[in-house]
């Protein structure tokens, strides 16, 4: 029997469907605003990507609630998960196995006609597809070290099409370590919301990161770490909410730590979809062994008595997460790459002492670079003098894992990264301190490091190829 | 007819006028007014007058608003309560700020392109003199005695003190650089002033700008408070008490290359805090993490010292301050928190959106309403301070359309189209001018190529653009280049950036204030003049004519378009020592000086930085000799 059956069949039993009447009247030719689409699956291990592992190991199906009924949006894929609908509403992007022995693709839908069509294939498991702007798209590609973030597309003002790297179609790898990464969002600014491990590179501790679709500019999305947090969605507000399993968080721009949300105990499966009321429907189990479809209308002020939870669609034996509403949305903003045409990066650290861990009383002697190799050891590249006003400027290899130590006079190490990062071919970026943090801006200074030379240490460990600073076109 | 098909229409008959445009030669110029001068010949002025409140007072006894219209040139009397229009008083060209006498019986308007006062009766409601003053006024304060009128000359740099009964000058107070805005101490002791522009510097070093701290009574300059940081500083207000003063202030961060914007890269926006109750200036932030008060303009704090308001025209808002916990959080942190994105949270109780480019606000007496003059879109926002809501939209006659033009300013002053809304191009061309600051761009390297910003007055048909001269059009200078390495982030399409060109075309150069009226020169302006067009040394040798100040500074706007290979000036940080020609437009007001902004003077461009002579011959030039070639150049 095919899950799809099963599920029919399990649904028409018990399935408990409250009808979703808070949503807005708007409606667009694919379908109303009140259709949601949401994941089935009997077994949800929600943080198996994380260690490159399944997450539906029984399989699982996309669900349309459309008028209060629920109904499989994709009846002959043997498997469907990862709803994103498009952002004029009328597609959905999804991951689905056509057959049992398949592995995951990224296929999109069509709501008016119910068309199929194949976005990326691949031998691995290819999940958790987001729109892009611009005919691009996002998604977890499982490849020998793990999930890694790959981006896919046009980059042109039309819709997304199948992309075809036979034909030439390109598939730009978004991140570069080993470990797995796993997108969660798109934000409204245009960067990718992404989770995996903290420290990056090498911790299994879920956290939650920022990168531009291009590749660049990756970092810790805020640094107060510690606890595991997942599935993030960034609200209309802006805010993004997570999960800690039996408990939600948002990240907010006034603050530089996450802000606890005053939600009924539960388990939250992470993910939501934001009503045009401003209520939220999530994935939560508050009894039993699964989770079902819940809506909780969150405190509008400070001290406000929150709502209790209110299943909106529960069914036997399945777990329904991921939820999404079928609605035109908001488009976030096209990143335009800036990267230049090199093969290696370059670094600025504008003052390495400072850190929110506490800032260095003194300038380090020296930064010293390691990358990690293709077996995952740790490799020192070399190193580059640290100016007393604690700014260093090198050249890194590129698209590879690295991270730095602060060395003192004797060698030892003062301040060490614990995770690593990339940074892409071409980038070029500064660092406000080590660690300093999202919340800190940089002092109006030219640092020391640039009054001596302007050429950045290089710590490529090849020659550097003969592309300059001032070759991709100048401002 | 949709909104977006007649935005359609209408831009593509912006297009068709901006080409019509290229090949005509005609200017639009909005707002900047009519011929002030004989021989100040302007060729068109846009037919659509916009009212363009910038400035907004409400009448000492609370029953009037006074609303300075800068695109209409005129004041709009409205009735408090209702909005009604009483009367527009029509003043001088482009009027900048205002101000009651202080029995309220006048208003003052600065006319900021004819460098004049209009004083307004109060009871007749009609211009009754109008006073000449220094260079570009832009606000004007009458002390408390009634003598005297202080007036902040934004290009002399000064404040000029006038008899407040005949309007003759009695003297200048040297003031910092871009003089605009000044305020009365509640005590009536004391006149404070702030400034737009920078003053000098040394090279690669941070802005420094100053509160010039005037005692009213002896018409004197008494203290001049150090904004270390500051750029570019505009109103500032008091607390009833006088014990606090607060003033809004452009942090820029010109210094450290722009690789990006995320986490403050390219400014942070602030109040500094001054007075007794602190001792000293605090800078506070009112940025986010994630969000952006851009371009802080107003600044008004409640009678009960509860909060403080601030206007952010880029960013289209109010902030709303609580100022008690701000207070208490300034005692928490004694070093300081001015580059802390996350400190606006232990004190900004809310951000209040409202209309395009919000500038000057003003409160009721109670505190009850604030006022916001809506630039770019003719309308006053008037906030219930107790609800921090927007109670009413007030919109000022005017046109209801937005011609291509107007579309083009207001994408000019926004901040929306950059990442997180940093920015807008108004952060670096002070009202649709230049900022006195050399930046690092990214493209170029870490350290590498810093530039000076320049002057887009008269831009149109300099091209092509950049000291590289990299950008052959001005589409090209605003278009994927900003977007690129200056928004870092999507910016508008395809019709907004003809627009936004159409705009920056029409930027005509303001009055030049060193040319006498009627074309006369001076003695020295003459003799620079020879020594500007000379082909002959003091010696009566040739120069050669790449070394003749005429064949780079040719034509009518002093380029010849042209790029040169190494006028002396490239340094070891330059990629190139190919770099066109600047035009010379109101070369005077742009200090500094050089692709690079190393020479803080135009005379430092000779004396300092052309020891090989390959920037002009200079060297057989006597010190008058060369005075009398900056007095030339300071016509043009």
């Amino acid at each position: 029997m095919t899950l799809v059956s099963r599920f029919l069949t399990s649904s028409a039993l018990t399935a408990m469907l409250i009808p979703v009447c808070a949503f807005g009247p708007d409606v667009t030719s694919g379908a109303t605003a009140t259709d949601i689409v949401v994941t089935a699956a009997p077994i949800y291990a929600q943080l198996a990507a994380l260690q490159g592992k399944e997450r539906f190991p029984q399989g699982a199906h996309l669900l349309l609630v459309h008028d209060g009924k629920a109904e499989p949006l994709v009846p002959t894929f043997w498997a469907s998960a990862d709803a994103n609908v498009s952002f004029d509403g009328e597609r959905v992007l999804f991951a689905g196995k056509q057959a049992q022995k398949d592995p995951w693709q990224i296929w999109e839908i069509a709501l008016k006609d119910r068309s199929l069509r194949r976005v990326i294939a691949g031998e691995g498991d290819v999940i958790r597809p987001l729109y892009l702007p611009y005919g691009r798209l996002v998604y977890a590609r499982h490849a020998a070290t793990g999930f890694r973030l790959e981006a896919a597309g046009k980059d042109t003002p039309e819709a997304l099409d199948p992309v075809d790297p036979h034909a030439g179609d390109t598939i730009q790898p978004l991140s570069f370590l080993p470990g797995n990464a796993i997108p969660d969002d798109v934000l409204l600014d245009g960067r990718i919301l992404f989770e995996s491990g903290f420290p990056l590179g090498s911790g299994t501790t879920p956290e939650l990161y920022l990168v531009y679709s291009d590749g660049s500019g990756v970092e810790s999305y805020r640094c107060d770490h510690g606890k595991a947090r997942w599935g993030g969605t960034q609200l209309a507000s802006g805010d993004v909410v997570f999960t800690h399993g039996a408990t939600l968080a948002r990240f907010t721009s006034p603050l530089a730590h996450e802000a606890a949300i005053a939600a009924p105990n539960a388990d939250y499966a992470g993910g939501l979809a934001e009503t045009p009321d401003g209520s939220w429907l999530l994935s939560a189990r508050t009894v039993g062994t699964h989770r079902s479809l819940v809506s909780w209308q969150p405190a509008v002020e400070e001290g406000q008595q929150a709502e209790p939870l209110k299943t909106v669609l529960a069914v036997d034996g399945e777990n329904l997460v991921e939820p999404v509403i079928v609605a035109p949305h908001a488009r976030p903003k096209r990143h335009p790459t800036a990267l230049h045409p090199w093969t290696y990066a370059n670094m600025m650290a504008l003052d390495a002492r400072i850190s929110r861990d506490g800032d260095l009383k003194t300038a380090p002697a020296k930064v010293r670079l390691e990358s990690m190799d293709a077996h995952g050891h740790a490799t020192v590249m070399g190193t580059a003098p640290v100016d007393a006003d604690g700014s260093f400027l090198v050249r890194t290899p590129a698209d590879r894992p690295i991270r730095f130590a602060l060395l003192d006079q004797k060698g030892s190490i003062v301040r060490a990264e614990h995770g690593w990062f990339w940074i892409r071919a071409g980038e070029q970026r500064y660092c406000v301190g080590c660690h300093a943090g999202p919340e800190r801006s940089p002092d109006n200074h030219v640092p020391a490091a640039l009054l001596r030379t302007t050429t950045p240490v290089d710590l490529t460990g090849s020659k550097p190829d003969a592309a300059k600073p001032g070759e991709p076109g100048g401002n | 007819m949709s909104q977006r098909n007649q935005h359609r229409n209408r831009t593509a008959a912006a297009s068709a006028l901006l080409a019509f445009l290229g090949v005509s030669g005609l200017i639009l110029s909005p707002g900047l007014g009519r011929p002030v001068r004989a021989g100040e010949m302007r060729p068109s002025v846009e037919s659509i007058s916009y009212a363009s409140p910038l400035e907004v007072l409400l009448s000492p006894d609370g029953s009037r608003l006074y609303v300075l219209c800068q695109g209409s040139e005129d004041i709009r009397v409205l009735d408090a309560q209702n909005f009604a229009v009483i009367k527009k008083i029509p003043v001088g060209a482009v009027p900048r700020g205002f101000s009651f006498s202080p029995d309220g019986a006048k208003l003052y308007v600065t006319n900021s392109s004819e460098d004049t006062v209009s004083v307004i009766d109060t009871a007749k409601l009609e211009v009754v003199a109008t006073w000449k003053t220094g260079a570009e006024p832009s606000s004007v304060v009458a002390e408390p005695g009634g003598t005297r009128l202080f007036v902040a000359n934004r290009i002399s740099n000064d404040i000029s003190v006038l008899d407040a009964a005949t309007g003759v000058e009695q003297k200048r107070l040297s003031a910092g650089r871009g003089a605009s805005y000044l305020t009365l101490a509640p005590d009536g002791s004391k006149i404070y002033a702030t400034h737009v522009y920078p003053n000098p510097s040394a090279y690669r070093t941070a802005p420094e700008s100053e509160i010039t701290v005037i005692d009213a009574a002896r018409a004197v300059v008494v203290d001049r408070i150090p904004l270390h940081g500051i750029a570019h500083a505009f109103h500032i207000d008091f607390s009833p008490d006088g014990r606090l003063g607060a003033t809004t202030g452009y942090h820029p961060k010109n210094l450290v290359t722009l690789a990006h914007l995320e986490h403050g890269g390219a400014f942070e926006d602030t109040i500094t805090l001054f007075g007794a109750d602190l001792g000293r200036t605090v800078e506070v932030p009112l940025d986010e993490l994630e969000r952006y008060a851009s371009q802080p303009f107003g600044v008004a704090i409640a009678p009960d010292k509860s909060r403080i308001y601030i206007s952010s025209g880029g960013s289209e808002l109010v902030t709303v301050i609580d100022l008690p916990r701000l207070m208490q959080y300034i005692r928490l942190h004694p070093g300081g928190f001015a580059h802390d994105l996350s400190a606006s949270a232990n004190y900004v109780v809310t951000r209040i959106p409202v209309g395009l480019n919000p500038r000057g606000i003003t409160l009721s007496r109670d505190g009850r309403r604030l006022f916001v003059a809506n630039r770019l879109d003719d309308t006053l926002s008037v906030i219930d301070t107790h609800a921090n809501k927007v109670v009413s939209t007030v919109r000022l006659e005017g046109p209801k359309n937005v011609s291509a033009l107007r579309h083009g300013e207001q994408t000019f002053y926004t901040s929306r189209y950059s990442f997180q809304g940093q920015i807008g191009c108004a952060n670096c061309h002070i009202d649709s001018t230049f900022d006195g600051l050399t930046w690092n761009l990214e493209p170029d390297g870490f350290g590498r190529n810093p530039v000076d910003n320049k002057l887009i007055e008269g831009i149109k048909d300099t091209e092509p653009y950049k000291w590289t001269g990299t950008n052959p059009d001005i589409p090209t200078e605003c278009g994927p280049r900003t977007e690129k390495y200056f928004w870092r982030s999507e910016q508008y399409d395809d019709i907004t950036l003809t627009d936004l060109s159409l705009y920056v075309r029409s930027l005509n150069p303001r009055p030049n204030r060193w040319k006498l009226i009627g074309h006369e020169v001076t003695p020295a302006q003459e003799r620079g003049k020879a020594i500007f067009e000379r082909t002959i040394d003091k010696f009566g040798n040739q120069i050669a004519f790449y070394n003749r100040c005429i064949f780079c500074h040719s034509g009518p706007k002093g380029t010849s378009q042209e790029l040169f290979d190494d006028v002396g000036t490239s340094t070891p940080l330059d990629n190139t020592s190919r770099l066109k020609a600047p035009p010379l437009t109101n070369i005077a007001l742009t200090a500094p000086y050089l692709h690079n902004g190393s020479a803080k003077s135009l005379e430092e461009i000779w004396t300092i930085y052309n020891p090989q002579e390959k920037h002009g011959r200079t060297a057989d030039l006597t010190k008058d000799e060369l005075n009398d070639l900056v007095e030339y150049l300071r016509t043009r």
